[in-house]
């Protein structure tokens, strides 16, 4: 295998495969990256056995075909450290990789691409053409509710729901939960599946990058998405996601109406004088004000009023201040509604102009 | 050692019948009946507060349910409700809090305060007290009792002094006679088998424990003899801090045999739970159990323990615990430890959208294990 490409061009790959290369591997293959050349193609692969990302480039020169695996970090490290613009030429030489660049010269030793566990082939199922922009928003906006580590293992991921004209996305650690839609055509099947949580931090890096539409393909335990050169496959968490339209109340009798900016400056100033492991707040709700009161252990104190639009009864709820700040931090309006029903039940809160995407947190027993 | 001009002035704040007290509140319907809070007497629930109308029958908390329903037919045993009481906690605290930032809560009925830098009612502990019980009657429509004293373990005997709705204030110069007539009973820490020893000593009050010496003292109780040699003299320097909360009780016992086997193992559990069920009486109302522990320490000194659900500190669960660890290791054990693991109640709760899930997957979990 010999090829020489600019260092630039390879840089874009090596970085979009090495975030799934995780450090600490117990195969050793596994910190290695896949390089395989063929007809005037390169292809870089990474894989933690859940997750794989292949990223595919043409070449020009003079090439010669093989494969073989390096470990990813040092190249990635060597690429990154080269000037720009320069050329870099790979050449394979025994169990050994020649990396050159103008006066500097690296060897780095290699695994047999034989030995580099690749994932599902062919992901049949439903398919779906989206706007990189589309998906990415649906993950920017609810990534964040997903829950980490918790027993219920199936909540550790996004939950990805396709029917007819509608791909929605659902995330939730129990104490709050996030959902957007957007609107798609082209669904050639319904389908509900959870993509586990590295995946989704991965796709939304990747779909940065990307302007031109993407293809959304749902099998039955892989879920596979072609962004221009780069190919996404991960499995899928096998569980059953909780119902929940359940949880969402549908009609709260409080609606309250504030200033994003203002509210979330005032919960983050109160936060600071919460309680760190709880985070709890108390919000007094009256006619067009909403008082936010914390205090910590060390009996400090603090409080804020903001003034809303809100005509009703009197209510005190709390919350844990951080999910909270989640929400008003991935709001962009300039307004959001807060649909609250008694002490003890859910927040819903909206961007009051856009229907897609709804927030659900529920409240703290302080 | 402090000087007189340190003297501190704690005040021990203790609510009357808090639950009960509570509930009564909203709803007058039970003004002047008997009243309790606690289980259900069909699932063998036990009194978690009762009313004075109620002890009158006999009626105590940690009595079983079934038993208090026997001595006192008419009586009205509430489930509790502990977001209500967490509630009018954190306002009763707030009505403390505008005389001083050093508060102790001990649960959520009591709690001490240090007013020893108080700017309010001239510096005057006794005012303040009286303050803060005229507060928390008029604003939260309940009755507390209040003691007055230079430090935690004199403040605490004198809120019970005139209980309820009373106050009791032992200035620093009534400290000494004060404590000379004070049954050791009295003090935190000797319970029955602390007096008992005691009394065979012939020590029944604090000037008969002042008699003993220190030396003595602690040949006796080892490091309670220490403590005990300041309590009977009326000195307590510990200070008014937040407190922190438990999260588990565990007893155990090393045995001067190995035991052999499970049977072994199991014969222990009445001991072992008499001792446990006496560390959870002397703990507050604010805990829930939620599970259950075993321990066992092998004639190698190495340990093992093993986790289960359960509400109820029964013999046949710790069993159960106990065959589970024989079964991955079937060696003689020379330590047995029993415990329970702790929900406070008293920290702010976190329902879950998904609670059924969150139950199952646990359960889960624990089978797998």
């Amino acid at each position: 295998m010999k090829f020489t490409i600019n260092r630039e061009l390879l840089l874009k790959p090596l970085q979009q495969v090495a975030g799934v290369v995780e450090r600490r591997q117990t195969l050793p293959v596994l910190s290695n990256v896949l390089i395989e050349v063929t007809d005037q193609q390169l292809s870089v692969t990474g894989t933690d056995l859940e997750l794989e990302l292949v990223a595919r480039l043409p070449l020009e020169g003079e090439v010669q075909s093989g494969e073989t695996t390096v470990p990813a970090r040092k190249l990635l490290d060597i690429c990154k450290s080269l000037p720009a613009e320069a050329d870099i030429r790979l050449e394979v030489d025994g169990e050994r990789m020649v990396v050159r660049s103008g006066r500097s010269r690296f060897t780095l030793s290699t695994l047999p691409a034989s030995e580099f566990p690749n994932l599902e082939e062919e992901v049949g199922g439903a398919q779906l053409e989206v706007a990189p922009d589309q998906l990415r928003r649906l993950i920017d906006s609810t990534a964040f509710s997903m829950a980490q580590q918790d027993v219920r293992y199936y909540l550790n991921g996004l939950l990805l729901e396709l029917r007819k004209g509608r791909l929605r996305a659902v995330a939730t650690d129990g104490h709050r939960l996030a959902m957007s839609d957007a609107e798609v055509t082209g669904i050639s099947d319904d389908a509900q599946v959870i993509v586990p949580r590295k995946g989704v931090m991965e796709l939304a890096r990747l779909l940065g990058d990307s302007t031109q539409p993407v293809k959304l393909t749902v099998g039955k335990n892989h879920v596979r998405v072609i962004a221009g050169d780069v190919t996404f496959t991960s499995k899928l968490v096998d569980g059953k996601f909780p119902e929940y339209e359940r949880v969402i109340p549908r009609e709260g009798q409080r609606r309250v109406m504030a200033d994003r900016e203002t509210l979330r400056q005032a919960l983050g100033r109160v936060a600071i004088l919460s309680n760190e492991k709880y985070r709890g707040v108390r919000i007094q709700l009256s006619d067009a004000s909403l008082r936010v009161q914390a205090n910590n252990p060390e009996q400090e104190e603090a409080e804020e009023e903001v003034s809303v639009d809100y005509q009703g009864s009197e209510l005190e709820i709390g919350f844990n201040v951080s999910y909270l700040l989640d929400v008003l931090n991935t709001l962009h309006s300039t307004e959001v509604q807060i649909q609250l029903g008694d002490s003890n039940s859910s927040a819903v809160i909206v961007d009051p102009n856009v229907t897609a995407t709804l927030y659900v947190v529920m409240p703290m027993r302080l | 050692m402090r000087d007189a001009a340190a003297q501190r002035k704690i005040i021990h704040v203790d609510c009357d019948c808090f639950y009960a007290a509570v509930e009564t509140r909203d709803d007058p319907r039970l003004r002047g009946r008997p009243v309790a809070v606690g289980g259900d007497p069909n699932r063998r629930g036990v009194i978690a507060t009762c009313n004075y109308e109620a002890r009158r029958f006999g009626v105590h908390s940690a009595m079983a349910s079934s038993q208090a329903l026997r001595l006192c037919p008419e009586l009205v045993i509430l489930p509790p409700q502990f977001d209500k009481y967490r509630r009018v906690s954190a306002s009763i605290q707030q009505i403390f809090r505008r005389y001083t930032a050093h508060i102790e809560p001990l649960s959520l009925d009591e709690a001490f305060l240090d007013v020893s830098d108080s700017p309010h009612c001239d510096n005057s502990a006794t005012r303040i007290a009286e303050a803060i019980r005229a507060a928390v009657r008029s604003e939260i429509g309940i009755t507390v009792s209040a003691g007055v004293a230079p430090n935690k373990f004199l403040a605490k005997i004198a809120s019970d002094w005139r209980k309820p709705d009373g106050l009791f204030v032992i200035r620093p110069e009534q400290v000494a006679e004060f404590v000379r007539a004070l049954p050791v009973k009295r003090l935190h820490g000797v319970g029955r088998v602390t007096a008992g020893k005691l009394e065979a000593l012939g020590v029944k009050t604090c000037a008969d424990l002042q008699a003993i010496s220190r030396l003595a003292l602690s040949q006796s109780f080892g490091s309670f003899g220490e403590r005990l040699y300041h309590l009977a003299r009326g000195e307590d320097e510990r200070s008014v801090q937040s407190s922190r909360r438990r999260k588990s009780v565990s007893v155990e016992e090393t045995y001067s045999q190995d035991l052999p086997t499970l049977r072994h193992w199991q014969d222990q559990l009445p001991d072992l739970l008499e001792r446990l069920r006496r560390r959870m009486a002397q703990l507050d109302t604010g805990y829930l159990v939620q599970g259950l522990t075993a321990k066992i320490r092998y004639t190698d000194f190495s340990q093992a323990t093993c986790d289960g659900p359960g509400e109820k500190l029964e013999d046949a669960a710790f069993a159960e615990l106990l065959e589970a660890l024989w079964q991955r290791r079937s060696e003689p054990a020379r330590l047995v430890g029993i415990g329970v693991r702790l929900r406070d109640m008293t920290a702010p709760q976190q329902p879950d959208l998904f609670e059924e899930e969150r139950r199952q997957a646990l359960a889960r979990q624990r089978e797998s294990l």
